[in-house]
């Protein structure tokens, strides 16, 4: 019984861990901007169709050390691009976060029909990362799991170490505190808005590499992803950062807990349970601001 | 050194600022006043590059209408606002830095940081949160961050709102200081005549976006369309 336990323990913070990669740039990004955006799944898909394009089609020496060391400065290219040639016009308008949602609602579906025209309707498999498993005491974890960990966790360490010690994390930081205040200082918001888009981008992508050599690729897996990390984003607190991440271990465990006790089938009712019992007692989310 | 060149800005069918031209010169403590919606704050954003506009705003030589906000503020135009625009999650030292790190220069220098600290009596407190500030410290806090960015023209908008006696001379001194020690020019809009008069030479007076009259002190409290539209009868506001 204590072993099982401390299995779906640990199953549940490799979850979390893979969940608050994704969901914190997604948080990252309306906390910056306070537009929610809806393409955000879509880019997890890209992750994955760029891996299996370099492991797969086109079979690149080097692994997956050349995909992620690729994959990076092309998310960044391509969050950042979007934001400039579709969001950034938007903002001269009025109410212009309500139409950046609308304009990258647009967007996801067309990426994904895109998916489908470019990649064909069938999911895709990518080779495991690693193969083969571990044994540790009474515990055997698949060493792919371990990868995952471990990425995920070094993304999130990297992710904080840019926010707190670089440049550009302190203008990201300025600019989702106070975008005006910002400004008068000389940081250029524009420029901090879409490199958010794009860092933002940057994470879901590598969620999308790291899982989907886990669950294939998946042309139309943008919803689930979405969904999965707006559920987080709103059970932290719209915005904010440390709450997304603590709302992505608590899912990440009550899922493996659920998913062990009660079965796969009810892991999505008690993840939604849980968000409108707190956002029923608290609007704001886990440490969201009213 | 700022050239105010027939500058106008309409809000659909409401003129905000009208035609409206004035030069500050290096050195000077230039001072804005008129009633409630008269377009003073307007004024700033535009100067600031909050708003795009009909007409020139040069600085220094240059044109620089149109310029966003950051590029104006990097050259040498900073600004606070009537509510104090302050960064909530961080420190009163993080908060200096920022106008350090991106402002004029954009090198950090932590030694200017400090000094700016110091310069706006936070020592104190430079390890507090901003929230923690009480009004006159997040209007010192605003003021230390904007002359972090080694500004050429300080624009302070009504420094003296919500403050008490006391704390009006505190600012009052701070001002004076910015300008005589530092050597910074400062465009100031102030309800306070008091304080204004004392403060700035020459005063531009406006209403509904229109110049009334510039002039020192003295001929702005004796200019009888002034006493009329602002001022009042007993003009000690």
């Amino acid at each position: 019984m204590f072993i099982e336990i401390i299995e779906v323990i640990i199953s549940g913070l490799l979850n979390g861990s893979v969940y608050a990669l994704m969901a914190i740039g997604l948080a990252l990004v309306y906390g910056v901007t306070k537009a929610f955006n809806f393409a955000y799944g879509s880019f997890y898909t890209m992750g994955g169709y760029f891996a299996w394009t370099l492991l797969v089609s086109l079979g690149v020496k080097g692994g997956y050390y050349t995909v992620f060391l690729t994959a990076i400065p092309f998310l960044f290219v391509v969050g950042f691009f979007l934001e400039k040639v579709l969001i950034s016009p938007l903002r001269k308008r009025s109410d212009w976060q309500m139409k950046a949602m609308m304009l990258t609602l647009g967007l996801s579906l067309f990426l994904d029909i895109g998916y489908i025209a470019t990649f064909g309707p069938r999911l895709k498999s990518l080779p495991d990362i690693v193969e083969g498993t571990i044994d540790i005491g009474p515990f055997a974890f698949m060493n792919q799991d371990i990868v995952i960990f471990i990425l995920s966790i070094t993304g999130l360490l990297c992710f904080a170490w840019v926010l707190n010690n670089t440049r550009v994390g302190m203008a990201v930081q300025a600019v989702a505190q106070n975008p005006i205040g910002a400004q008068i200082v000389g940081i250029p918001k524009d420029r901090v808005f879409a490199a958010t888009f794009a860092i933002s981008t940057i994470m879901v992508g590598i969620g999308g590499i790291l899982l989907s050599q886990k669950n294939f690729v998946n042309p139309q897996a943008s919803t689930g992803i979405m969904i999965k990390a707006w559920v987080i984003t709103a059970f932290g607190g719209m915005g904010s950062i440390k709450g997304s991440l603590y709302a992505a271990l608590i899912i990440g465990m009550l899922e493996a807990f659920v998913g062990y006790y009660l079965g796969m089938i009810h892991i999505e009712v008690a993840v939604l349970t849980l968000l409108l019992i707190t956002l029923a007692f608290r609007p704001q989310g886990l440490m969201g601001r009213e | 050194m700022l050239k105010v060149k027939n500058v106008t800005k309409k809000f659909g069918e409401l003129t905000a600022v009208n035609d409206l031209s004035f030069d500050v010169s290096k050195g000077q403590v230039f001072g804005i006043a008129g009633p409630n919606g008269a377009g003073k704050s307007t004024l700033y954003n535009l100067i600031t590059g909050f708003y795009k506009f009909d007409g020139t705003i040069e600085f220094d030589g240059k044109n620089i209408s149109g310029l966003p906000t950051h590029k104006i503020a990097r050259l040498g135009i900073s600004r606070t606002f009537q509510i104090p625009q302050i960064f909530e999650s961080m420190t009163v030292q993080e908060s200096v830095n920022l106008g350090c790190r991106f402002g004029n220069t954009g090198k950090y220098d932590p030694g200017y940081s400090d000094k700016m600290i110091s310069f706006a009596s936070l020592e104190k407190v430079r390890g507090n949160k901003t929230d923690q500030l009480n009004l006159l410290g997040k209007k010192r806090l605003m003021i230390a961050a904007a002359m972090a960015t080694k500004p050429k023209i300080l624009m302070v908008d009504e420094p003296m709102a919500g403050l008490n006696a006391l704390e009006i001379k505190q600012m009052t001194s701070l001002i004076k200081r910015i300008n005589q020690d530092v050597n910074i020019t400062v465009i100031i809009i102030e309800h306070f005549m008091k304080v204004l008069t004392e403060l700035a030479n020459p005063i531009l007076v406006i209403e509904n976006g229109t110049e009334i009259c510039i002039g020192s002190p003295k001929e702005i409290t004796s200019n009888p369309e002034v006493i009329a539209c602002y001022l009042g009868d007993s003009h000690d506001a």
